[in-house]
């Protein structure tokens, strides 16, 4: 018995696995066939029934969202009998449909208004006054507007199979079902809740923090991955204006599925922080003075070379990139005797899984690189509060360097003693005033990168938006000094400095930039867990 | 094709006479002394009859409670060409998405009046105005309170008896 069956559809032979429904049988030849109740993360009741095609052989148009593809099937998704049938149920999702496009947030990325465009009818034939529900309060950060809901169930489904956390259903019947939390418990407080929004084809739920803020034509999609915690949730960062406006999930089976936690999608505010370091600066206290990247580089290279030998302590962060990291470690190593590389990272008390999809899990570290930071020598310190644990740094005598620690809980007196303090951050802090230089780099979203998650997985994220100023990724000024320092070729791209980070750390071996691509690759197990 | 030239032939100068020529167009000079033809106003005694699709300054109607008609449905400065229409969309207290800021800079517009023919809700018109001179530069950045203000008769973009000009 083979495991493929070869079908026809429109036209095309198509093999496919078995037991692949119609609806992706036809999506490997590049048709989309429209529906609605159907997703591929969660169950198919086939019951928006716009996704019916003809079948040559069935008495009757079948949903190609259940039914099976099977040898010499001959199936047409666009035949008169197919599109008429679609004419028709958009017809009804109209009669009671507001049409309220310019007001509503869904506009431009809603599945009605796309099939509406490309199949509808011109004018509705209804004549009868249209229901009215208005809009529901659902809690949390989702808002119902009933008149606009296809009623796909979509999101009562999710909270059942995905969520587990039954606190959607479906109230009344025919015209006047609607979608409503049971009493006064809504959706506050349950975790995964913002992927209801996510989900849904059209604009009847959406989120009350994006609401209104943006179109979603003016909004620039970024490959991205969550920094917020070390599941490393595939994800896009929605930009405009050179701010992040949304995060949404990417799907990734192999990490989130199509879902993100609803923390990791609240936070995302810090990634528009004004207040900028914009440029470098050179000199401790009042003697501190603008000067350039070139002046800054040559001066500090120099005083590191003369320094050779000196007690290296390295202060890193867990939300740098690995790119940073290994090459603010090239550089300490050059330095001198690295006595100490640690970095200071926040931790939950709990972790909060997603029942129906176990490997996406809202983990116990609350920043995107831990994983990343151990693999390249760095040691956790302090609290879990990412406090603390830098006394024996803060009175350190040799050469210091401090990346993208804002160092929050210490004073002016941190590195006072130090033969040379370094400090790489994005925002200026009062611990960095003994600094002798003080370099801007940029955050995770201005840069490329890549972090490593907690299943051990290598994973890119790209630049969404513009760095203010002449700030800099910390992997270019580092990689510059290292590669200065080191007498090698300086690298342009974080590609070349993670080549660099392959060939010295064992962890590492074997993975090429361009082989992590968009959805990551893993690292090989004993480096994970030996 | 074959390029062809055409020699034209000329008297040669001191052979020929301008009299006619200079008397004819002396004869219209003299015809208009005693029966006038006018084509120029007297501005601004006089107002000039402006085409109804004549397109100048822009004004936002507003509902009969004083709330601008717009509601930041973002089609206007999506279409258009110039990229002159600042936009930020918001709710007010009665739950209406409405603009927070709607900024037109009337220098950079080339009045080819899309926003008034994208615009669901006919708030944003062109309008039949033209005397728009100002002190400073930064005045002809309209906001939402001043394009609200104008009384201006709107631009007609097509025919309400027969919007589609079948
Ligand atoms: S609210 Fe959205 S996801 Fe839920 S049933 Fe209605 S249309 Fe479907
Ligand atoms: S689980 Fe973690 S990585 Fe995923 S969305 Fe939540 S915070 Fe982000
Ligand atoms: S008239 Fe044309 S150029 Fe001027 S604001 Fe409207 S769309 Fe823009
Ligand atoms: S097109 Fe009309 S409703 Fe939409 S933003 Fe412009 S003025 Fe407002």
């Amino acid at each position: 018995m083979t495991d493929t069956v070869t079908l026809t559809i429109d036209g095309h032979e198509v093999t496919v696995p078995k037991g692949t429904s119609l609806l992706h049988a036809a999506e490997t030849l590049g048709t989309e066939v429209p529906h609605y109740c159907y997703h591929p993360g969660l169950t198919a009741p086939a019951q928006c029934r716009i996704c019916l095609v003809e079948v040559e052989g069935a008495p009757k148009l079948q949903p190609s969202c259940v039914t099976m593809a099977q040898d010499g099937q001959v199936v047409h998704t666009d035949s008169p009998a197919a599109k008429r049938m679609r004419q028709g149920v958009l017809e009804f999702y109209l009669v009671n449909h507001p049409l309220d496009c310019p007001i509503c947030d869904m506009s431009g990325e809603c599945m009605l208004q796309d099939y509406v465009f490309d199949e509808g009818r011109e004018k509705g034939r209804s004549r009868e006054p249209k229901r009215v529900f208005g809009r529901d309060d659902f809690g949390g950060d989702v808002l119902y507007y009933g008149d606009r809901c296809v009623m796909c169930t979509r999101c009562v489904r999710f909270m059942d199979e995905v969520a587990r956390d039954s606190r959607l259903t479906v109230v009344e019947r025919g015209s006047r079902a609607v979608i409503d939390t049971f009493f006064d418990r809504g959706l506050e407080g349950a975790s995964f809740a913002g992927n209801v929004v996510d989900i849904c084809p059209v604009g009847a739920l959406v989120s009350k923090d994006f609401l209104h803020k943006a179109r979603a034509w003016d909004l620039d999609h970024t490959p991205s991955v969550c920094p917020n915690c070390s599941q490393g949730c595939n994800i896009e960062l929605h930009t405009r204006d050179n701010l992040v406006q949304r995060l949404k999930p990417r799907e990734n089976q192999e990490v989130n599925g199509h879902w993100m936690c609803d923390y990791g999608r609240a936070n995302y505010e810090w990634m528009n922080r004004p207040g900028r370091l914009e440029e470098p600066a050179a000199g401790r206290g009042a003697k501190r003075r603008r000067v350039d990247w070139k002046s800054a580089l040559e001066h500090l290279f120099v005083q590191l070379r003369a320094g050779v030998g000196a007690e290296v302590k390295v202060v890193g962060s867990a939300a740098a990139s690995n790119e940073a990291l290994a090459a603010l470690a090239a550089v300490a190593g050059e330095a001198g005797e690295v006595s100490s590389r640690v970095f200071r990272s926040p931790r939950a008390a709990d972790e909060v899984p997603l029942p129906g999809f176990p490997l996406l899990v809202r983990r116990h570290d609350l920043a995107p690189n831990v994983d990343g930071a151990g693999l390249l020598g760095f040691e956790r310190t302090g609290d879990d509060e990412a406090k603390g644990g830098l006394e024996d740094v803060a009175g350190h005598d040799g050469v210091l360097f401090v990346l993208g620690d804002e160092l929050a809980d210490r004073n002016e007196d941190f590195g006072a003693a130090a033969g040379l303090y370094v400090y790489l951050g994005a925002f200026d802090s009062p611990a960095a005033r003994n600094a002798d230089y003080v370099l801007p780099v940029t955050t995770f979203a201005e840069e490329e990168g890549s972090f490593v998650n907690a299943q051990g997985r290598v994973q890119r994220y790209r630049q969404g938006l513009q760095s203010p100023g002449s700030a800099r990724p910390a992997w270019l000024v580092l990689g510059a000094l290292a590669a200065a320092l080191g007498g090698h070729g300086t690298p342009a791209t974080a590609a070349d400095v993670f080549a660099g980070l392959v060939a010295a750390h064992a962890a590492f071996a074997g993975l090429t930039w361009d082989a992590l691509g968009d959805r990551g690759a893993a690292l090989r197990t004993e480096a994970v867990h030996g | 094709m074959a390029i062809s030239v055409k020699v034209m032939r000329r008297p040669e100068a001191g052979r020929t006479s301008y009299m006619r020529a200079t008397l004819k167009g002396m004869s219209l000079t003299f015809r208009h002394m005693v029966r006038p033809t006018k084509v120029t106003l007297e501005y601004p005694e006089e107002q000039p009859d402006l085409h109804p699709r004549w397109r100048g300054t822009h004004r936002m109607e507003v509902h009969a409670d004083g709330r601008p008609k717009c509601v930041a449905c973002g089609l206007c400065p999506t279409v258009c060409p110039a990229n002159c229409i600042r936009l930020v969309g918001g709710e007010d207290d009665q739950g209406n998405r409405y603009p927070i800021v709607y900024e037109i800079d009337e220098f950079r517009c080339i009045f080819c009046g899309m926003c008034q023919e994208v615009c669901p809700v006919e708030a944003i018109h062109v309008g039949q105005h033209f005397e728009n001179a100002e002190y400073t530069r930064d005045r002809f950045v309209y906001d939402l309170d001043r394009l609200m203000e104008q009384d201006h008769p709107v631009t007609l973009l097509w025919d309400p008896s027969d919007p589609r000009s079948e």
